[in-house]
């Protein structure tokens, strides 16, 4: 209790140099805690992208849908999805289903044609946002939730969504429709196979341009009315169920119910989820991980370095009293203890600050909100409310009061190597 | 009884490439009780000397035994604890602990040892600094004190543990005259009461004549006394 004592009295013998030096500790903390909360909101608004827009939080298709549907989607028809949307839909959870027919196929304006993945929804169950002014952005920005009762979600630049009661119209990715240089009212052409091996083809009216958070969806997507696929495709039943929840944490939890439910049922069906669907998140979040792990390293090795040089002042300006406690008796691990207390102390009062400061700049810069350039591979500007989880704080914390550890190493040994009578005459 | 016995005990040091001889093969006996002052100009080895006796430095050759333990044969943390329970210090600038308060820079010492218990250590601590007169300041940090007020505190701090022997270098040096001779006699009252073996070093002819037996050392070899 007195090394404790003598430890956090000797921190506070220099008041400049230990504002200084706790100054640094917290701000490395500060820094750390805002760029994990700016990344945390990056990918959060990542993940919300994908899994409003494109592939909701979970997927139920008949099984190798997802390994070879791409190619063949037709092979993988759910023929009678009654039975299954109303399984789904009763598990616990869930908020809402929707079904889709993922097809491929030609677009033309008449001159010119491109592939396309097109997309037969249920305009009805996803409700696109319309977002044509800077006030529809903010509140789109702001709106974090999932509690609209629909899977929806990609936003209208210019045009209109699509509405239950539409039947040969279209909305079509950004890039696909610039690539064409298509606009709002414009006809086009959408010729594809059908269930039966045949060709058939549709004109259709493109009645609004959308973006979602991916641009390389937004480069190849079209959605049309369900309806409007089947009679393209020549076909009553759905390749896709997509599933919202009411939370994405539950995720997991519901992909493990629902396959046991398909198992009772006999269901040759397969569930995917949206992390396992969303590649390019899950790469850019391991990117983005890694980037923040060199943060971490180069702060923790500044804060180590700043501590480091107190200590070792400190052994230097206390020589003689370290010769003296060695005289009076104290053991050499006595000495190393009262220097550990030290370092200890710093990192425990610099974390607090720290984790603190971190938690005010947080709230600050998360209520004002960041206006940000597109993310990799997003399409649109966004608004970052930087949000770090506990865990970030807790995270700061101990790296605070390792790094006050391990840097009065050396001068905690330093000192108990003293010799008493030179370290009396105050020569270190 | 002897508390010290020093034998044939020589220090050499080694300054760049140059040899220092401090200490060139001194004898010398200390008896329980003793009231001994070692006398000697600058450089003498009176400082030197008492470092052995202390237990700071080893003796190049020769030995040195303090209640019949040989310090040169004695590991760094069994020496920590000789002196923490059978010895005690005052230093010429007096080495008090500057973010301690009097009480506790006397209690300090009753933690490195284990002679009492440890509810006892404040009251022992507050009775060692009543005995040197400062039991108006108990709770002053040592840069709130007088030189001579300081100089207490180490007293009682060197006392507290009740130890065998107490080593004091140049215990006036940094005190007027008048304080000075104060400290001295405080000593010397201590040593008639608790019968605690005192060897102080001084250059001070009034403060040697306190003494009851002073050894003179000139250039490292006793010339008298020992």
């Amino acid at each position: 209790m007195m090394t404790l004592t003598i430890a956090i009295r000797n921190i506070f013998r220099h008041r400049t140099r230990t504002l200084i030096t706790l100054f640094t500790i917290a701000f490395g903390c500060v820094a750390i805690i805002f760029v994990h909360g700016f990344f945390e909101d990056a990918l959060r608004e990542m993940r919300d992208s994908y899994i409003k827009a494109i592939t909701g939080h979970l997927q139920v298709c008949k099984r190798g849908a997802f390994d070879k549907g791409f190619a063949r989607p037709l092979d993988y028809i759910i023929d009678a999805p009654k039975d299954i949307i109303s399984l789904i839909e009763k598990t616990p959870g869930v908020r809402v289903t929707s079904s889709r027919l993922v097809f491929s196929g030609l677009m033309s304006t008449g001159e010119n044609s491109v592939s396309f993945l097109g997309q037969g929804v249920e305009p009805q169950k996803e409700q696109s946002v319309i977002c044509r002014s800077s006030e529809d952005f903010i509140k789109l920005m702001r709106d974090r939730s999932f509690d609209k009762p629909d899977v929806g979600g990609v936003t209208i630049e210019s045009g209109d969504s699509l509405e239950a009661k539409d039947t040969y119209s279209a909305i079509l990715g950004k890039g696909l429709a610039k690539n064409l240089d298509i606009k709002p009212g414009d006809s086009i052409v959408l010729l594809t196979n059908t269930v039966g091996g045949s060709i058939n083809a549709v004109d259709a009216k493109a009645k609004g341009i959308f973006y979602t958070g991916a641009k390389a969806f937004d480069d190849i997507a079209l959605r049309v009315p369900l309806s409007t696929a089947q009679t393209l495709l020549r076909t009553e039943g759905v390749n896709n169920i997509v599933v919202r929840l009411f939370k994405t944490e539950d995720t997991q939890r519901v992909k493990e119910l629902l396959e046991k439910a398909f198992k009772v049922h006999s269901w040759d069906l397969e569930i995917r989820t949206w992390d396992e669907m969303s590649d390019f998140y899950t790469k850019t979040k391991m990117l983005f991980y890694q980037q923040l792990f060199i943060l971490e390293f180069v702060m923790t090795v500044v804060v180590l370095l700043s501590i480091f040089s107190t200590m070792n002042m400190a052994v230097l300006e206390r020589t003689s009293e370290i010769g003296t406690i060695m005289a009076l008796g104290t053991k050499r691990r006595g000495v190393i203890k009262l220097f550990m207390y030290e370092g200890l102390v710093l990192g425990i009062i610099g974390g607090l600050l720290g984790m603190g400061a971190g938690w005010v700049v947080i709230k600050m810069v998360s209520t004002i909100g960041i206006p940000m350039p597109p993310a990799p591979g997003m399409t649109f500007n966004w608004i970052s409310q930087p949000d770090a989880p506990a865990k970030t704080y807790v995270l700061v914390f101990f790296l605070s009061v390792v790094a006050g550890l391990v840097s009065s190493i050396f001068p905690a040994y330093k000192a108990s190597r003293l010799e008493i009578a030179t370290a009396l005459r105050g020569n270190a | 009884m002897s508390v010290v016995e020093v034998r044939q005990a020589a220090k050499t040091y080694l300054m760049g490439q140059i040899k220092v001889t401090a200490l060139k093969g001194v004898d010398l006996t200390v008896e329980g009780g003793e009231f001994m002052a070692l006398a000697g100009p600058s450089g003498s080895g009176k400082t030197t000397l008492l470092n052995l006796i202390g237990g700071f430095e080893k003796p190049t050759s020769g030995s040195v035994r303090v209640k019949g333990t040989d310090l040169a044969a004695t590991s760094a943390d069994a020496l920590a604890s000789l002196r923490a329970r059978q010895m005690g210090f005052v230093f010429q600038n007096f080495n008090l602990l500057p973010v301690l308060t009097a009480l506790e820079n006397v209690e300090y010492p009753l933690l490195l040892s284990d002679k009492f218990s440890a509810s006892r250590h404040r009251d022992l601590a507050r009775q060692a600094l009543e005995r040197v007169g400062l039991s108006g300041h108990l709770l002053h940090r040592p840069m709130e004190m007088s030189g001579g007020q300081r100089q207490r505190v180490a007293i009682a701090r060197a006392i507290v543990v009740e130890p065998d022997i107490i080593l004091a270098d140049e215990p006036t040096a940094n005190l007027d005259h008048t304080t000075g001779e104060e400290i001295l006699r405080l000593m010397k009252d201590i040593n008639r009461v608790s019968k605690t073996t005192f060897i102080f070093s001084t250059h001070d002819q009034k403060i040697m004549d306190m003494a009851d037996r002073v050894v003179r050392l000139l250039d490292g070899a006793f010339v008298e006394g020992a």
